[in-house]
């Protein structure tokens, strides 16, 4: 838990910390101009496409135009919860992306620097690890609901009380349908620690069941083939939890003009939009961790993979940071991918109704995750025998 | 002073300070938002003690969702009648006095039970070694073998508590009165 055990550790371990928050709020310009360009492509349209090139420039022109916008603050609004509530936005989400592994640890081999010598280090490709990860983003992400709150109450408003109050509703209720989806693959794990999860799954698709050895060459062995439910569970439950289509009840314009953020402006509903991709990006993160193989490449182990970098170059740092920079882009590769099923279910599916929405999350999301909670303890049980 | 003092000193001061807010603020969704704020220091303070999944399960049952829902709940209310019902009158003031009886106890019992707690070494305890997976399953072991029945018997009241909810709501007329 502890930052380090000398002040070139610390600062290193506190840049990253800076670097990964950053990573995530610039990710959202990009990701917006991706909306725009692919719900263009999906409606057959160009979307923006005449500020720069592909229309590129027009994301710094939105920004400028957030940060320049007159500040604005209803009469009836509470002001201290009225200014707080975008600032809380942004707190889950970059608290929970930070403890995700994007990459294998970098090792730092002993170095002169100032007159002293330095090192060895480790380098973790995360903001921090913790031993019980998945229940910690789980917990850090349940407090989002308060934003919502704190936004439409705050804004002394009936519209935004109405749609704080359906939003957080909603969000309460997936939760229990999330939480209860990776049981599962928590069993199948047996583990908290997200890293334990990825290097669980790599390799061909290998198990033992009643004493025989099962392995089949041609597919990865990925979460996804073990708990096939739970990976269609807990994707459904994050689009709900992130306030997306097809379950972005908060907003409603016809009903409810805004939803919660009807009395935000500028850059105070920019940061409930970065705090809505950043639900986002932790929902596609934890994704890819539980049911792709996390950072490892399919059909590579990270152990060939190790050894084929220390052929290729001179010592061991420069290994480890070439297998940290693949294991990088592998992540991110499933990662983007993700975000475009984000994206690309936005612009396909139209709104439920309210009724409907929390029909799908308690009589149909709750029982199937129990279900496959007790079907998987009776499988890995008779597995083991 | 050593980081984990400076940081045990900081977090106690964090959720006292919201917790006396709690009970000194005027409106009560500050109130609300306040002792949601106390579960999230009591949540960082098992982080100090190493029981990270306790931490968590803090976080996420009652930071969460328990106290969001009291926060929705009260935000629904007429709160100027209420405030005044709960500010003044003698039932009130018996209600307040037995509370402070109840607090003070609580304090002393605390204080007495710590007291003896303070020989027991943190080694000799399962829960406390370890970090992650080891310590939740000792938790668990702990849950459904020594206190199985007390962990049982909270089971059945809770569902007690639901249908009985559900039963009052529905005596009188509940949402679909005519």
């Amino acid at each position: 838990m502890g930052m380090g055990k000398d002040i070139f550790e610390i600062t290193v371990n506190g840049l990253k910390l800076v670097v990964i928050f950053l990573m995530m709020v610039q990710m959202v310009p990009i990701l917006v101009w991706l909306e725009r360009r692919g719900s263009a492509f999906i409606q057959d349209r160009l979307g923006p496409n005449r500020v720069g090139p592909l229309g590129l420039m027009q994301l710094l022109a939105d920004a400028v135009k957030f940060l320049t916008k007159e500040n604005f603050v209803p009469d009836t609004a509470k002001p201290f919860l009225y200014y707080a509530a975008p600032v809380f936005a942004l707190i889950p989400g970059a608290v929970a992306f930070s403890a995700i592994p994007m990459s294998s640890p970098i090792q730092v081999g002993t170095f002169e620097m100032f007159g002293s010598t330095w090192g060895p280090y480790t380098f973790l490709v995360q903001g921090y690890e913790i031993g019980v990860g998945i229940v910690f983003i789980l917990g850090v992400s349940s407090l989002a609901a308060y934003t919502l709150l704190m936004a439409g109450w705050g804004s002394g408003n009936k519209y935004t009380l109405m749609g704080a109050l359906r939003a957080s509703a909603q969000t309460i209720s997936y939760e229990l349908a999330l939480g209860l989806s990776i049981v599962g693959v928590i069993m199948l794990y047996g583990t908290f620690n997200l890293t334990e999860m990825t290097l669980a799954q790599q390799g061909p698709l290998s198990f033992t069941f009643l004493g025989n050895n099962v392995t089949a060459s041609w597919l990865p062995n990925w979460g996804i083939f073990y708990q096939p439910l739970a990976a269609i569970l807990f994707f459904s439950a994050a689009f709900a939890e992130s306030n997306r289509l097809p379950f972005d009840l908060a907003e409603g314009e016809s009903e409810l003009v805004g939803g919660f953020h009807t009395e935000y402006g500028g850059f105070k509903f920019n940061m409930f939009f970065i705090g809505e991709y950043g639900h986002m990006m932790i929902a596609s993160g934890l994704m890819v961790l539980f049911f792709f193989g996390g950072y490892t490449i399919p059909y590579v182990s990270v152990a060939e993979l190790n050894e084929w970098a220390a052929s290729v170059t001179s010592t061991a740092g420069k290994a480890s940071a070439l297998v940290a920079l693949i294991h990088f882009l592998a992540f991110n590769v499933k990662f983007a991918f993700f975000m475009w099923v984000f994206i690309w279910v936005r612009w396909t599916l139209p709104r439920f109704r309210y009724d409907q929405l929390m029909d799908l999350g308690w009589k149909t999301m709750l029982p199937w995750a129990l279900a496959n909670t007790i079907i998987t303890a009776f499988v890995i049980y008779i597995a083991s025998l | 002073m050593t980081a984990d003092a400076f940081l045990f000193w900081f977090l106690a001061f964090v959720t006292l300070a919201s917790g006396l807010s709690v009970i000194l603020m005027s409106n009560p969704i500050y109130s609300a938002l306040c002792l949601a704020m106390t579960m999230v220091g009591i949540s960082a303070l098992f982080v100090t003690l190493n029981a990270f999944f306790i931490a968590g399960v803090q976080l996420i049952v009652y930071a969460g969702a328990v106290m969001v829902l009291f926060t929705m709940v009260i935000m629904l209310f007429d709160l100027k009648k209420d405030v005044q019902a709960f500010t003044k009158g003698k039932f009130t003031g018996a209600v307040k006095i037995a509370s402070v009886g109840l607090l003070a106890g609580l304090v002393v019992g605390a204080i007495a039970m710590s007291v003896s707690l303070m020989g027991e070494k943190t080694t000799d305890n399962p829960v406390m070694v370890g970090t992650g997976m080891e310590t939740t399953k000792a938790l668990g072991n702990i849950l459904f073998s020594k206190y199985i029945f007390g962990f049982e018997a909270l089971g059945v009241l809770l569902l007690v508590i639901a249908v009985g909810a559900v039963a009052l709501a529905r005596s009188k007329g509940g949402t679909h009165e005519h």
